[in-house]
């Protein structure tokens, strides 16, 4: 008789347990919601209480951050608050102290950095790391790669299957060249490019992976207004050719303009995450950016 | 942007030059270049009179130890340091396993060194991935003196085990069997100098074609920016190890014909110095083009033969010789590609 009572006490606790996280499950759902209609979106990626640790360094301190499908996300704050970190864990560069990132609900843990770019995570670099001995069209043809089936001795032998995808490697890169607009500059060795056009050869390549997510590391930097709006337009058009940007940009005429949320780290700690007009007036973001004002402290 | 790209013409280089011809040429006519290259190469045995011949060394020789060989193995180590940037400094392994394995399965068995030679490339192979394995995980330097240490173990397990030789080595290995008229013997290398010539034209074959396909992309990537390559997807320990194992089989297959060509080898042959040579062959010449590589080593391999009369001051000459031309030309002879296809393109049009 105990003993059924027991199990019946067991099984209520687990109910109540279920409940409260499905409820807390809801509650974030309905507060995402105030950042438009994606209430009905797919999350894409996930971070889950995101730590990582440089010794007595906290890069990321529990980061939780949900990126929709087909959204463009900025992520934003002062020099040193984590936002490359964000990167590097998600990529697979660093790995994290504690807590996971999920892709399509699949956790990336462990998984190689090649991997994890197989099945759609590409990203571009703050300083340009570009592969600069190889023409504009190479660099996004060595992108493709990472989703052809035949390997070195398809390619000694030339079989049938290789030449095709070769072939589809050099027009799919050549489409995205185009996509980019700097198709005119693919027989261009890499490092004789301008700048500008390398800044955009960074993203061509990151498409050239086809991935579902691209991060974009500083895309602006350096570029003058004309340039900026220029990129603008191209982050909007990728976003709308069905990728789902993750940006980091300093610039915020830029994040205003094009991002459909977007997230404030400081110190490691997320402490914003909203429609870029609520993320504004948001007074921990201000104080964020310039400081707690004397008197209020 | 159009004017741009046709005002950019090469500087005048000798690669960019050679390339450029050979791209503006109608396929026709990279064939008739292609063969006759080729028939003079085949006709270099011929050739041992006047300015060309060696004075002390038997021409004929020279032309297949070193200067084939040497052509061969900076071949297969430029897939290696050239393309895949990978400091290799224990390539003589390779040539020793194939010598090895030619040397024992020869006079030990009653196999032929055509049939001996699959053999010794895919033990060549085999040493290359389980160097690499654990040794590709290390970058630059570390690389360099890991793939040193691999060298010396080789050559140092060959010295103390008994059943091959040791310091002795093995002698008697059989030469290989004549192919029809074509007869293989000391006293006339022509023969040993045609196969050698061969498996260059192979692995050139080999080594262009992989250029231009996944796997050159990769090695290149994986050259310039390793990081940057794994995270744009490419799987580097894997073409890593492709590439030191690629590398690896033409080592071997040079051992193997080396050790049928000389009958005699000894663990002093696969020194650390051997090594060097073969690295100094692909920087002298150009790390990363066939054509450089080929120049660098033919020059590096046959002037120290061409200058033995001065006998001990030869060394001296060739090592001035090797430091002011790297001081003139520090990316060697014949750099890689430093030049852009739009410029060929553009030349072309120019000429319609």
């Amino acid at each position: 008789m105990t003993s059924v009572l027991l199990v019946y006490f067991v099984m209520a606790a687990a109910i109540s347990v279920l409940a409260i996280k499905e409820d807390r499950l809801q509650k974030s759902f309905i507060w995402q919601g105030n950042s438009g209609e994606d209430g009905s979106r797919k999350v894409l990626l996930e971070l889950q209480d995101l730590t990582i640790k440089f010794g007595g360094v906290t890069a990321l301190n529990a980061v939780n951050l949900k990126i929709y499908q087909g959204e463009i996300l900025a992520l934003i704050g002062p020099n040193g608050a984590g936002k490359t970190t964000v990167f590097n864990v998600v990529t697979g560069v660093y790995r994290a102290t504690s807590g996971q990132v999920l892709l399509n609900n699949q956790s990336l843990s462990g998984m190689k950095r090649h991997h994890i770019t197989k099945i759609g995570i590409a990203r571009t670099f703050q300083n340009i790391r570009l592969f600069g001995d190889m023409t504009a069209l190479e660099n996004v043809i060595t992108a493709t790669d990472v989703h052809k089936g035949s390997g070195l001795l398809g390619g000694l032998f030339g079989t049938p299957r290789a030449r095709r995808e070769e072939k589809a490697g050099r027009a799919k890169a050549h489409e995205i060249l185009e996509f980019i607009g700097i198709d005119e500059y693919s027989d261009r060795l890499a490092r004789n490019l301008p700048y500008g056009v390398q800044r955009r050869l960074e993203i061509a390549r990151a498409l050239g992976t086809n991935p579902q997510l691209i991060l974009l590391d500083e895309p602006a930097a350096g570029f003058n207004p004309a340039e900026k709006v220029e990129l603008a337009k191209t982050i909007t058009r990728i976003r709308d050719a069905g990728y789902t940007v993750l940006l980091i940009e300093h610039d915020m005429s830029l994040i205003m303009g094009i991002s459909d949320r977007v997230a404030v780290l400081d110190f490691g700690q997320k402490v914003a995450d909203d429609l870029p007009s609520v993320v504004q007036n948001d007074k921990r973001v201000v104080e964020a950016y310039l400081g707690v004002p004397a008197d209020a402290s | 942007m159009k004017l741009e790209k046709t005002k950019t013409v090469s500087e005048g280089n000798l690669r960019d030059w050679g390339a450029s011809y050979w791209e503006k040429s109608s396929p026709t006519k990279r064939k008739a270049i292609a063969t006759s290259l080729i028939g003079l190469a085949a006709l270099a045995p011929f050739m041992g009179f006047g300015l060309l011949d060696t004075p002390v060394s038997d021409y004929g020789a020279v032309l297949v130890y070193p200067v084939g060989m040497f052509i061969l193995m900076a071949l297969g180590l430029n897939i290696v340091v050239g393309k895949s940037g990978l400091l290799d400094l224990g390539y003589v392994a390779f040539f020793a396993i194939g010598a090895y394995t030619m040397a024992i399965l020869g006079t030990r068995t009653s196999l032929n060194t055509w049939q001996i030679m699959p053999i010794g490339i895919a033990l060549a192979m085999l040493a290359g991935l389980i160097l690499g394995l654990p040794a590709l995980r290390l970058r630059g330097d570390y690389l360099a003196i890991v793939t040193l240490g691999f060298g010396e173990i080789v050559r140092i397990s060959a010295l103390n085990t008994r059943e091959i030789g040791g310091p002795n080595g093995i002698a008697n290995v059989p030469v290989p069997p004549s192919i029809g008229p074509i007869k293989f013997s000391l006293n006339d290398q022509k023969a040993f100098f045609w196969v050698v010539l061969i498996m260059i034209l192979l692995t050139i074959w080999m080594i262009r074609r992989l250029s231009v396909r996944r796997a050159g992309r990769a090695w290149e990537a994986i050259r310039q920016d390793e990081d940057v390559a794994e995270l744009m997807g490419v799987h580097t320990l894997k073409y890593k190890l492709w590439s030191f194992s690629i590398g690896a089989a033409v080592g071997g297959a040079a051992g193997v014909l080396y050790a049928s060509k000389t009958l005699f080898i000894a663990p002093e042959m696969f020194t650390l110095n051997v090594s060097i040579l073969i690295l100094a062959c692909v920087v002298f010449g150009g790390m990363g083009n066939i054509w450089g590589v080929v120049l660098g080593a033919s020059i590096l391999a046959y002037l120290p033969e061409r200058i033995r009369f001065i006998s001990d001051a030869r060394l001296l000459v060739f090592g001035l010789a090797l430091v002011i031309t790297m001081n003139f030309r520090p990316d060697g002879l014949l750099p890689r590609k430093k030049r852009e296809k739009a410029i060929v393109k553009s030349a072309v049009g120019d000429k319609k």
